[in-house]
């Protein structure tokens, strides 16, 4: 029975998180004019925080977009965070190499103005 | 004439193209450090005497160190052959691992493959450690390490479950598969799907010493997920009291079944995780029937420093005196890219027969509780 749950409550898991990922795919469109709506309402009232908490979220879901097609690099090791264009990433990668690359990849996404690099090299199980 | 040192030339082209595009690495790992135990056992008889506390140089803190050899050759059309060669040693007397028979060693314990890579992912045959470990390493914030994780807590089971700990081949689950052929598919949004079989190879027995597992990954947005199916056939036949008593004969019995999932996830600095896991023999679940669940917290507070933390639950289903927690925490600072130095503390609460050790290879007394603390160091090339 607790077997039959656990199963359920992973199978639910999973789908939570193939969701965001397909979400996050077809809104790349969508999420532009969001970050646009974010900036214009931010001029027009005061209502700071959200808009632009709100183009944040949309440019690190752009970020993980970007850095999650490539082939080596695990995005699911890697903390995004971004505020007014300027990202932090932070987390391990598995080669020296990906470290450079996943901020070279951060850089080229459109909206990002600057990137701060804290990544480190966990190498996988039994390496370094 | 002019044919001939055209040909020539033609050969050498040859032989000076494949020549580059193949390569060769020798690498690895030394890794050492000073560790006191609170208690100690001989062996994981779960009526191991306490033989008091120990303070010794002992190798892995963090991984076990290792060497080996590896390479790849581009054949073209996207597809590569590699192979890699790796061991594990023991740097406080320089010895070999643990093979799948108890009392022997062998070279290349960790990997012995020859494989393929392609568009189509890639494929590996030989002796090689299995995709249950990596998708449990990546849901850990410990990281499965050597020092109180959930590779520890996983081991605290098969040791429950009566792995003598002299050998490689364990009853429930496995850290490394012998006669391995493995699948791992390319990244598809996020997921990637891992399939093993591993023929058993005994005469008469189609089943006899197969193992099946798969294992189903997802990792992006931060977040790791991990489901792991494994099954194994005759797997464990050494008794505690090996060789004194004899080994099983492999009759194809179904007595390996290990379900696992896991999340990680990664924030600002912050990782944490948790998992849940089920470890049962289906040919004798009123003996082995184990819960194991664990959760884990860390910090990077710079690209060269970090602290982990994990706790690790296990309990027999079929016995409720039977259960351990165990709870470690470490620092990792890297020196330089090549080396890290380490400090690592640990607590374990076993009750009933259980022997949950706090570090791969230094068994505690069973039933009760112990303390170990580890300083070390650990050194690539």
């Amino acid at each position: 029975m607790k077997t039959i749950k656990a199963l359920e409550l992973a199978v639910a898991l999973w789908f939570v998180a193939a969701s965001t990922t397909a979400w996050s795919q077809t809104g790349q469109a969508a999420s532009a004019p969001a970050s646009a709506q974010g900036t214009s309402g931010m001029m027009a009232s005061g209502a700071v925080a959200p808009a632009g908490r709100r183009a944040d979220r949309a440019l690190r879901r752009r970020v993980y977009g970007a850095i999650g097609k490539d082939k080596e690099i695990s995005a699911g090791d890697i903390g995004v965070t971004a505020k007014d264009g300027v990202v932090t990433l932070n987390g391990t990668v598995t080669e020296a190499a990906q470290i450079g690359k996943a901020e070279a990849i951060a850089r080229g996404v459109p909206g990002v103005t600057s990137v701060t690099n804290k990544l480190m090299v966990k190498k996988p199980f039994g390496g370094m | 004439m002019k044919l001939q040192s055209s040909s020539l030339a033609v050969l050498i082209f040859f032989s000076a193209a494949a020549h580059s595009q193949s390569s060769v690495t020798l690498y690895g790992v030394l890794d050492s450090g000073l560790l006191y135990q609170s208690t100690s056992a001989a062996t994981f008889q779960p009526t191991a005497r306490n033989q008091g506390h120990v303070y010794q140089l002992k190798d892995g803190g963090i991984y076990s160190s290792f060497w080996g050899m590896k390479g790849s050759e581009d054949i073209g059309g996207g597809y590569k052959i590699t192979f890699k060669l790796q061991g594990t040693f023991n740097t406080t007397n320089g010895k070999s691992g643990l093979s799948d028979t108890p009392g022997t060693t062998a070279l290349f314990n960790q990997y012995a493959t020859v494989g393929a890579t392609g568009p189509f992912g890639t494929f590996d045959a030989g002796r090689q450690i299995v995709p249950m470990i990596y998708a449990m390493a990546e849901t850990d914030v410990r990281g499965a390490q050597y020092f109180g994780s959930i590779l520890t807590a996983w081991l605290g089971i098969n040791q429950a479950a009566g792995w003598p700990g002299t050998s490689t081949n364990a009853p429930i689950g496995a850290l490394y598969d012998s006669n391995a052929l493995v699948y791992s598919s390319p990244k598809f949004y996020g997921t990637t799907l891992a399939l093993e079989y591993a023929p058993g190879g005994v005469a008469g027995q189609f089943q006899g010493g197969t193992r099946e597992s798969a294992v189903l990954k997802y990792s992006n947005y931060g977040l790791n997920l991990s489901a792991v199916y494994y099954n194994g056939h005759d797997t464990n036949p050494f008794p505690l009291t090996y060789p004194t008593a004899p080994a099983t004969p492999a009759t194809g019995l179904d007595n390996n079944r290990f379900y696992y999932f896991g999340a990680m996830y990664t924030i600002s600095g912050f990782s944490v995780s948790a998992s849940y896991a089920i470890a049962r023999n289906p040919a004798r679940t009123n003996s082995v029937d184990f819960e194991m669940a664990s959760g884990g917290l860390g910090y990077q507070f710079s690209p060269a420093f970090k602290i982990t933390s994990g706790y690790y639950y296990l309990k027999d289903r079929n016995n409720s005196a039977n259960h351990s927690s165990e709870f470690a925490v470490g620092a990792e600072y890297s020196l330089s890219a090549r080396t890290r130095a380490y400090a690592q503390v640990g607590y374990v609460n076993n009750k009933g027969t259980m022997n949950q050790t706090i570090i791969y290879g230094a068994p505690v007394a069973p039933g009760v509780s112990t303390t170990a603390a580890m300083v070390g160091i650990r050194h690539s090339f």
